[in-house]
């Protein structure tokens, strides 16, 4: 793995106008991007399998307070981080942080996975030299290394996060796809508002209030039968 | 509170003088025991040994009777090699409204290869109004052991006391060899009730807990720990060697009936004496 310097320049990104950066991140955070986002479930289906989530207006508010007092919240701000981080070092230092706020195994397994498939992919595409990182570090580190700006990648990560929670629920409850996309939509302003912290907040602003989901992604780890893997 | 009287104690009224209390206190084995090798405390902090068997024990007492704004305490504390520190606290702590400013509690220990350190303070109670911030860290060489806990009781259910207007961040970070093993953050401010009614938050939970083991035992203990844990609780080993639980209950003593049987379970041991008084 290289050391110092993130940016390239004999091989690395080359410079995009800002039609091909929009377009460069709705493919990285389009469900057909190759992280394998589709097999968790972020410990929903926990929660939907105790009951405590059933209906479309339980996952609305399931989810919105995952992305304002938990993961979401949370990966806004690791995303942010990473795009200003100025070394491999750095960058890598962060990963060891966020890790360890991982509340549960299967939480470190799903950051991790989707992370090294889109580095693997960003990497061989792209032109870039990332080290393997949870999923919102390597988003974050990639869109800074292109030039995309780091409130627009956090905006669209958590809303492509909140779509992927919405398929899970889909899969797991009796709700059908227009109820789906409503969802998404009634989220839409929180991610909008929650992205403004990929520029302003540190390490510091790092917190997770949303004890039941980190509950949920524990006792995933023993839930039979299941088909998601977290 | 809706025009009614505020359900705070005369302990919680008006002005309360600042309370500063510091311990330090490092520990090392001789023989077969656990013995302090350091102990110095001062302010609104006393400490009793009680007599134990192999480790050291240490009970910790604020004497200024709860916390409250402007307040600030700090612990510190060194496990020498090979030697197992217990430390616990006399009753639950509690924190008042505050008037102005918030109350900082500050823990810091080391632990030496082959130490051990068992932290292990009862409850914390929140109370309406009050405004506090906690930061433990602790650092693990490689090869020490940690059990922790830090139970968080929010507000006096039997009063119905709501905890609209608070202020709690509670930090806790464990490191090993320099490096984040375990981070967690808490950050109520405001509507605590409004924000534990959340379903994803605490579905109404009136109390929560968070354990984390540190120890080559942690993964033969955790199917142990997961019959222990309750409607809802959740026990997860996020390194091969380190175990983390959450629990939430109704109240304190719900949060009770799951917590002391799994510390006994990690711990190997009764819990202190000063938690079953």
């Amino acid at each position: 793995m290289a050391t110092g310097a993130l940016i390239r320049t004999s091989t690395g990104p080359r410079p995009m106008n800002t039609d091909a950066r929009f377009l460069t991140l709705m493919q990285w955070l389009s469900p057909a991007f190759p992280v394998g986002g589709f097999a968790y479930s972020h410990g929903l289906e926990t929660a939907i399998a105790e009951g405590r989530v059933a209906s479309g207006a339980d996952v609305e508010d399931w989810l919105r307070d995952i992305l304002r007092d938990g993961t979401g919240r949370s990966d806004a701000i690791w995303l942010g981080l990473a795009h200003q981080a100025g070394s491999t070092e750095a960058l890598t230092a962060l990963d060891a942080q966020a890790r360890a706020f991982c509340a549960a195994r299967e939480r470190l397994r799903e950051g991790e996975r989707q992370g090294a498939a889109f580095v693997r992919t960003v990497n061989a595409v792209w032109s870039l030299d990332l080290p393997p990182i949870l999923l919102p570090l390597a988003v974050g580190s990639a869109a800074g290394q292109v030039g995309i700006d780091r409130r627009m990648a956090a905006m669209a990560y958590l809303q492509s996060f909140v779509s992927s929670l919405v398929s899970a629920a889909l899969r797991l409850a009796p709700l059908g796809q227009t109820e789906g996309q409503r969802i998404v939509a009634a989220l839409a302003p929180d991610c909008a508002t929650l992205s403004e912290l990929a520029e302003t907040a540190t390490e510091d602003d790092i917190h997770s209030n949303a004890f039941l989901s980190d509950i949920m992604a524990m006792r995933h780890e023993t839930l039979e039968p299941r088909l998601f893997q977290s | 509170m809706d025009g009614q009287p505020e359900l705070v104690t005369d302990r919680a009224a008006p002005v309360q003088p600042r309370s500063v209390g510091t311990l330090d206190l490092v520990t090392k084995r001789r023989d077969a025991l656990s013995v302090i090798d350091r102990f110095r405390t001062s302010g609104s902090m006393k400490t009793l040994f009680p007599l134990t068997g192999t480790t050291l024990e240490a009970i910790m007492i604020n004497t200024s009777g709860g916390l409250t704004g402007g307040d600030r305490f700090d612990v510190t504390a060194g496990v020498g090699e090979g030697s197992t520190l217990t430390l616990t606290t006399q009753a639950a702590e509690r924190a008042y409204r505050a008037v102005s400013g918030r109350a900082q509690v500050r823990s810091r220990m080391d632990v030496a290869p082959g130490g051990r350190l068992n932290w292990l303070p009862q409850e914390l109670i929140l109370f309406q109004g009050c405004a506090l911030d906690r930061r433990l860290e602790i650092d693990l060489a490689p090869g020490a052991e940690l059990l922790m806990v830090e139970p968080v009781i929010f507000g006096r259910r039997a009063m119905d006391e709501r905890l609209d207007r608070i202020g709690f961040t509670d930090r806790i970070a464990i490191r090993r060899a320099g490096r984040p093993l375990y981070l967690d953050t808490i950050s109520l401010e405001g509507d605590a009730g409004a924000l534990m009614a959340r379903p994803a938050l605490g579905a109404g939970a009136g109390a929560m807990a968070c354990v984390v083991f540190v120890s080559e035992m942690a993964e033969g203990l955790l199917a142990r720990c997961r019959t222990l844990l309750g409607a809802a609780g959740g026990a997860s080993l996020v390194q091969p060697d380190t175990l983390v639980l959450r629990l939430l209950a109704e109240d304190g003593f719900e949060l009770r009936r799951s917590l002391v049987p799994i510390l006994e379970t990690l711990g190997g041991a009764r819990l202190p004496k000063s938690w079953s008084l």
